[in-house]
Formats: C-alpha cells, structure tokens, sequence
C-alpha cells in the first residue's frame, strides 16, 4: 500500500543560486499514512511552511520528490493539477482569501475548479456548509457581511469542498479566542473521524496539537528533528524547549515534579491525563 | 523568495555621500543626469563615467551592490549594443554579412550607448544607496515646497508616497499568499486565453483590495493615535542643513559641467 | 496614592452600522461600564472575541466617543480635537497588526514620527529615539527596513513609537494575537519591563491567560461589560465563572483545582510546589 504522502531527500532553498542561498528545508525524508492524523510543529523559519506547501506542489523541490498516493507529483502537469486536489491546504487566516458575491459561490470555488458538475457542486456545498455549521440562510449572504470566527468557517469550507484525501492546515486557530479554539479542535477531529481522510495540522502551539494527533513530527532548522508518538514526543520535553518550543504548561509541572524525585511519568499533555495521575498517586498515599 | 525584496535599497553608512544633503543630492542627480546626455565625445563621456566610478568608490557602498544593480538592465544593454552594431552605419566596415555590415561607427555608438547607460544606472542608483527613502520623499517635499502657492498639498502627496513606500514589500508578500492560497483551491492562473486569465485574477484581486482597504483604515487608526495631524507644526528628526560640503558638490557639478562642454567642443562627436 | 489615569463613567457604545472595525453589531459593545485605570498599574483585560474589550481600548485615547457616558484621561475629556489630541500624548496605543502601524521604511523613522507629529525639537527626538529603542532592545536594528523584521520585534517598534511620545501610559490591543510564542514572549518581556523599570501605565487587552497572570490586576470582560475584576489570584480563583464567559484558566490553576488542592495558583512553580507539598515527606 502506497502512503498518503511521502517525500524523499526533499530540499528547498531560499534565493536559489545567489550567494545568500540557504535551504529552507534539507533533506526531508517522511511517510505519512493514510488516514492518519498528523500534527506537524516547529517554531518560525523552521521549514515546516516550506515542507507543506511541498505536498500540494505549490512549491517546486530543488531536489528529492514528493509522492501523494505513490505517484511523483512533479510527474506531468496533469498529475500536479490532480496533486492539488487530493491535497487541500488551508491556510493560516484563510478568511483573507475570500472573494465570491456570496457564501455558497465562495465554497463552491474549489470543486467548480475541479469542473465537478452542477448536481455535484451543490451536493459538496451544502455538506461542507452544514459541516462547519454555516447556517443554510447565511449561504446567499456576501461572505463580507460575516463575522470573524464565521468568515473563518466559510473560508475552511471552501478548502474541504474540494473532499481531499489530504487536509492541511497551517495554524488553523490562529488568532481565536479559547472557545473558538476548543471549537475548532472538535470540527477538525469530527471531518478526520466522519470522512476518514488524513489531516495534517501546522502549528507553534503543542497545546492544540496533543490532544488530537496520531504522531508528530518537529522541524527545527529546516530538517525533521524528531518524530514519533505523541507520547514519544513529550517525553523528550527538554529538547522541545531548546527548539523555541513552548510545551504545555502540564507537561512542564510533571518534569519539574519528577526532578523534584516523584515516581511521575513524563508524557503527561493533558489536565485530565495529568490529575488521573496526581489523583492515583494521592490516594495510594494515604491508604498507605 | 519573494520576500527578500528591497525597496529604495538604502545601505547604511557614514560616507561623504550619504552626509550630503538629500536635496543637495536630489538636484545634483538630475543635473549630473543631464549632463550624461549633453556628452558626444569619448572624452566627455569618460570624464562622466569617472565622476561615477569616484562617487562610487566615495560612497563606500561595496561594489558588489553597485554591479547587482546594473543586473536588472544588462538585458537592454545588450539588446541596444546590437541594435546599434547592425543598424549605425558609417565609417570603416569591419565586416559584413548578407546584408549587414558591422562599422566603425556602429561599434563606436554601441560602446558610447552602453557607457552611458552604466554611467546613468549608477548615478541614479547611488543616490538611493546613500538616502533613506523617507529622506528622499522629504527633500522632495521642501524642494517642491513652492508648489504651495499655487495650492497644491505637497505634504500630503510626500506622505503618501512614504507610505506607498513602505507598504509595496507588504503587499506583495500579501499578492504572493492570496495566490498560494487560491492556486490551493485549483485556481489556474498560467493558462488560458486573455480573458480567462483576466478572469482568473479576479480570486486575487478582490481579496487584495479587501485586506488593502482594511490596512488603510487602521493604519489612519494608527497614524491619528500617534498625533498625526498633517504637515502643520511637525518638525523632523533628520534636519537638512545646506553646509560647506553640499556647495563644493555643486561647484565639482559645475566644473565637470564645464568640463564636459569643453569636450564636447574639441573632441570628434560619437553621435 | 491612587491616582486615576483612564476613568470611564456609565460608558455605554454602539458602533455605527458602516464601521469597519465594529467588534459587534447591533448591540452595544459597551453597556454601562465603569472602571479606572491607577497610575503606574498593569492591568490585562481578558475577553472573548466579541466581549467589547478592543472597544475598551480604542475609547481609552479618544478615536471612539461614547455612545453614552464619559472617558477622561487625566481628568481631560475628549470633547474638542485639541483635547482628542491631549489625550493622545498621554495614552499611546500598540495594535494587533504589526505590518498596519508601522509607517517608515526605517525602523528609527517610524519611532520619530510620533514626536514630530508632536512639533519636538530635533535633537531631542534624536535622543528620544535612541532611548525608546534601547528601551525596547531594538536599538541595533535601527537601520533595518521593518518589513524584514519577525512579529515580534516589528511589535516592539511599534511600542518604541509610542514610549518616544513620552507617555504615560500604553494601551495594547491584542498585541500578541499574531505573534508566535517568541514573539509574545518579547512582547510580554518588554511590556513588564517598562512598566516596572518606567513607571509606565499599562492596559494589556488579551485572550490569553499566561499573560494575564503576569498583570497586577485583571479585568475581565463578558458581553459589553465588566464582569470581574481584581488581583490575577482572585479572578483565577473562579475557574467556572471564567469558563462561562468564554474563557479558560492557565493549566496549573485548572490542575490544583481539578485536584481539590488549593484556589488562584498561577504558575507552574507555584503548582509544583503545592503538589509536592501535598505528596509530603517521601520528597
């Protein structure tokens, strides 16, 4: 079985062929499954912008390749023309991109591209309209009229319209408040487990990632630094943090409890994992 | 990467060149400008180029930037070299093909063309090597400040060009991820007929004026907080003082001026 | 000594129907609020999205009126442009858009351009310059066109703007809601740092619980109005009432509390001790 993505010795660079040239991402070697749930980190300039927008071919590789489904998307223009469908990207503040008289042509923009036919277009419209909860009276309104947070679900609509077996999104809760954030955590993990497709989430912030991803990859320096379970990931805490990384603040109380001598484990990133553990510890006390 | 651009491509310094007084430097740039154009000898010419070259080396700006800026225009040097090779005739015939023949004048106007256009390249670059852009769109406030009389708003129209200034690098970033984000959307913007890319740019646009007005409106939110008031009563960090130094750049203008006419006078004309 | 430098009396705001900029729509964005801003306090002003709080900041130096109600700052209100612009030499304002605030094509231009607005000599703008960029450990990228600058340093020019008008106090609106966790770190550095090193007021609007903790005194909004305002212990103490206003707690407290083990903990040392404490001798 072939995987969802896959990239061999990928290398970009900046100012190609000046003498300022410097790779924004070195070698990159990576398989992302399908159906998978991927949460890629990394601080700014880290390469992990660079690295997505690899996958959907709107950057070219200075070398190596990148395969979606098995097949070299660079291959022919066709084959990057279908590449840019079966991956979607949404980016960061998607609303900007928003253009269409109204809501129902802004989301249908994608799938008309992909020249689906009538019926069709309006099949996906209304499903991803309903999906992110745009109520159907608001699909004949200009998308301008919306507020932020409702701008932002049209915007993401649009992009999964497209129904790519691959869904990026690069810093999806940027700018939200803690609500808006919950929120869009639940759609995100409600599309992966009603569609089954493969969901690569960008972010600087752990904290969005830890409770939704399969695994996780980290770029620092324009490479791959780590990767690996979520668990695998948080227990190397230290290292996140050399990295200009900020790990949640759980995961910080249970590494300076342990180097305070307690029998703790390490791969804590959640309140609810961590007072589990802080509960069964307490009682064991005092029983004892 | 789109966003290494580099507007007004200032280069800091402490040169005698970059101590000049903007207006000073405004001026001189477009006398020396003309000047160029009033050379018809070699000798004349030469005299200008090594204006340049000295200015140059005086402004301490590394020749690596200086030859970087000529980058963008050796395709029309080359382009004008052979349009003059094969089209001036005139003179010795070096040699000749079909119908063409290369001269000695076509040759001779081929270098002087291209001298000239180096020689204009670097005056001109130099003047933005060595000043702030929003040095150069005060000197050309004052330098236009008459203008008032006849009621024009020449503050006004400096302060925007400030401002446009400082925001074509962001827009461009901005121009670059709209079109990423809707090529992500299966936007073809590459093929197509006239209309259809016409068509096309439509995804980009309106999204760039959307997010254009909105940085307009709270960049004037941003302005009035700062005591933005328009040009009456605002003084300036970066005074400009016609010193001794800005009256011997003059006197060097005139001189090469001189020079020049002098020249041209008892030297064979190229054109 | 409690001097009041902001003072909103009964302020109540409706945004007009075409303005841009309207937070909410159709309701107020402020109902009745009263609140005073001290001299020299930090204060952070939590909210949701749509809770009136950038409302709060734009009224604090006169680009809004109140629909109802009065603002004074020092005591001045903004009833004619001349006081609009007293006011404004008084509060200075950062907002969220870094790219949208900045106006030079060098960064020691842009931190000019508040003092020349004011009409100051040039020497001292000079030295006004200097200072406010080494205030804010930009002082080595004063050549630098802003644009090539990351979030947060841009952010911290445009705090040098406001610190060479001299004020006395900085409103931030969402300063670091675009920023990445670097650039809200150097923002929050700079921030504490010229309120305790300066003595310069500040009112920090954010949604971001890990800043509020390090305010003197947080005011949380919820619905146009004040709902809570106290020390940062005190308002982190009511885990549910935050929660209901849209709103979370930084995850120590939540952990401590979850646990039963103790109220208004803030930070992570503070947790672990507590913890450790609680877990007892075996330490």
């Amino acid at each position: 079985m072939s995987y969802a993505i896959e990239t061999i010795g990928l290398t970009h660079y900046y100012s190609k062929g000046t003498i300022q040239q410097v790779a924004a991402i070195n070698d990159v070697n990576l398989q992302i499954e399908k159906g998978e749930l991927i949460g890629i980190i990394g601080h700014t300039g880290s390469g992990k912008s660079t690295l997505i927008s690899h996958f959907n071919g709107l950057l070219k590789p200075d070398s190596g390749k990148v395969l979606v489904d098995g097949i070299d998307i660079w291959k022919d223009k066709e084959t990057l023309r279908q590449s840019r469908f079966k991956v979607g990207l949404c980016f960061q503040y998607p609303e900007y991109q928003l253009f269409e008289e109204t809501v129902y042509k802004d989301i249908a923009f994608g799938p008309k591209n992909m020249k689906l036919s009538d019926a069709e277009i309006k099949e996906r419209v209304l499903r991803a309209a309903e999906f992110v909860g745009v109520k159907p009276e608001h699909l004949e309104k200009s998308p301008f009229d919306l507020s932020g947070g409702e701008k932002r679900r049209v915007a993401i609509a649009g992009v999964m319209s497209m129904e790519p077996e691959v869904l990026i999104f690069d810093e999806p809760a940027a700018g939200l408040d803690p609500r808006g954030r919950k929120a869009l955590v639940e759609l995100i993990k409600e599309y992966r487990k009603q569609t089954g497709s493969t969901v690569i989430i960008v972010s600087h912030s752990m904290e969005d990632i830890a409770g939704m991803a399969d695994r996780i990859i980290v770029m620092n320096n324009s490479a791959v630094a780590m990767q690996g379970s979520v668990d695998e990931v948080y227990s190397r805490g230290d290292e996140l943090r050399s990295m200009g990384l900020n790990v949640p603040e759980i995961t910080e109380i249970f590494s300076k409890l342990r180097a305070k001598g307690l029998e703790v484990p390490l791969n804590v990133y959640t309140v609810e994992q961590g007072s589990a553990i802080l509960r069964n510890l307490i009682e064991r006390r005092s029983s004892r | 990467m789109i966003r290494d651009i580099t507007i007004g491509q200032y280069y800091p310094g402490k040169s005698v060149l970059h101590n000049l007084d903007p207006r000073a430097k405004l001026i001189i740039t477009f006398w020396l400008i003309v000047v160029i154009f009033l050379c018809k000898s070699f000798f004349s010419l030469g005299l200008i180029a090594l204006t340049a070259v000295a200015a140059a080396a005086l402004s301490k700006v590394p020749a690596k930037m200086i030859l970087k800026s000529l980058k963008p225009i050796v395709i029309i040097l080359i382009f004008t070299a052979v349009l003059n090779v094969l089209y001036t005739e005139g003179g010795k015939v070096y040699f000749s093909f079909w119908e063409i023949a290369v001269t000695e004048k076509g040759v001779n106007t081929a270098i002087f063309t291209m001298i000239r256009i180096v020689s204009l390249v670097i005056i001109s670059s130099l003047l933005t090597y060595t000043t702030t852009p929003t040095m150069l769109t005060d000197a050309l406030e004052r330098i236009l400040s008459p203008l008032k009389l006849f009621k024009i708003k020449v503050h006004t129209l400096a302060m925007m060009m400030t401002l446009a200034l400082r925001f074509i690098p962001t827009l461009i970033e901005e121009i670059d991820r709209i079109m990423n984000a809707q090529k992500a959307r299966g936007a073809d913007l590459e093929t197509g007929g006239i209309v259809q890319r016409a068509k096309a740019l439509v995804p980009i646009f309106i999204p760039l004026m959307v997010s254009s007005f909105r940085r307009a409106y709270e960049l004037a939110f941003a302005m009035t907080c700062r005591c933005y008031t328009g040009g009456e009563g605002r003084t300036r960090m970066k005074q400009m003082k016609l010193g001794a130094r800005d009256f011997v750049a003059f006197l060097f203008c005139a001189a090469i001026t001189a020079g020049v006419i002098v020249l041209n006078h008892f030297f064979e004309a190229v054109i | 000594m409690n001097e009041k430098i902001i003072e909103f009396k009964n302020v109540t705001f409706i945004y007009d129907a075409e303005d841009e900029n309207a937070e909410v729509r159709e309701k107020p964005a402020l109902s009745d609020v009263s609140l005073a801003i001290n001299k020299g306090e930090f204060v952070a002003v939590l909210g949701h999205n749509g809770s009136g709080k950038s409302t709060l900041a734009k009224l604090c130096n006169a680009i809004y009126e109140p629909t109802k109600g009065e603002v004074s700052v020092k005591g001045i209100v903004a009833d004619t442009e001349e006081k609009a612009d007293e006011i404004r030499r008084v509060v200075g304002m950062v907002f969220q858009n870094p790219d949208n605030q900045i106006v030079a094509t060098i960064v020691e231009d842009d931190v000019a351009f508040g003092p020349e607005n004011l009409g100051i000599e040039p020497k001292e703008i000079r030295k006004r310059v200097d200072d406010a960029l080494k205030s804010v450990n930009m002082y080595e990228f004063r050549h630098r066109e802003p644009h090539k600058l990351s979030g947060g340093q841009k952010q911290r020019v445009a705090i040098a703007g406001v610190i060479a008008m001299q004020t006395e106090c900085i409103v931030l609106d969402e300063p670091t809601a675009m920023l990445d966790p670097m650039g809200r770190e150097e923002v929050m550095q700079t921030v504490k740092r010229l309120n305790k090193e300066m003595g310069i007021t500040v009112v920090i609007v954010t949604h971001f619980m890990d800043e509020a903790v390090q305010a003197d005194r947080v005011v949380v909004m919820d619905d146009g109005r004040v709902v809570m305002d106290g020390k940062p212990r005190e308002v982190f103490t009511q885990v549910e009432k935050l929660r209901l206003c849209g709103l979370d707690v930084p995850q120590s407290t939540e952990l401590c509390h979850v646990l039963g083990i103790k109220e208004g903990v803030l930070d992570v040392d503070e947790c672990v001790d507590e913890i450790s404490r609680l877990l007892g001798g075996a330490v």
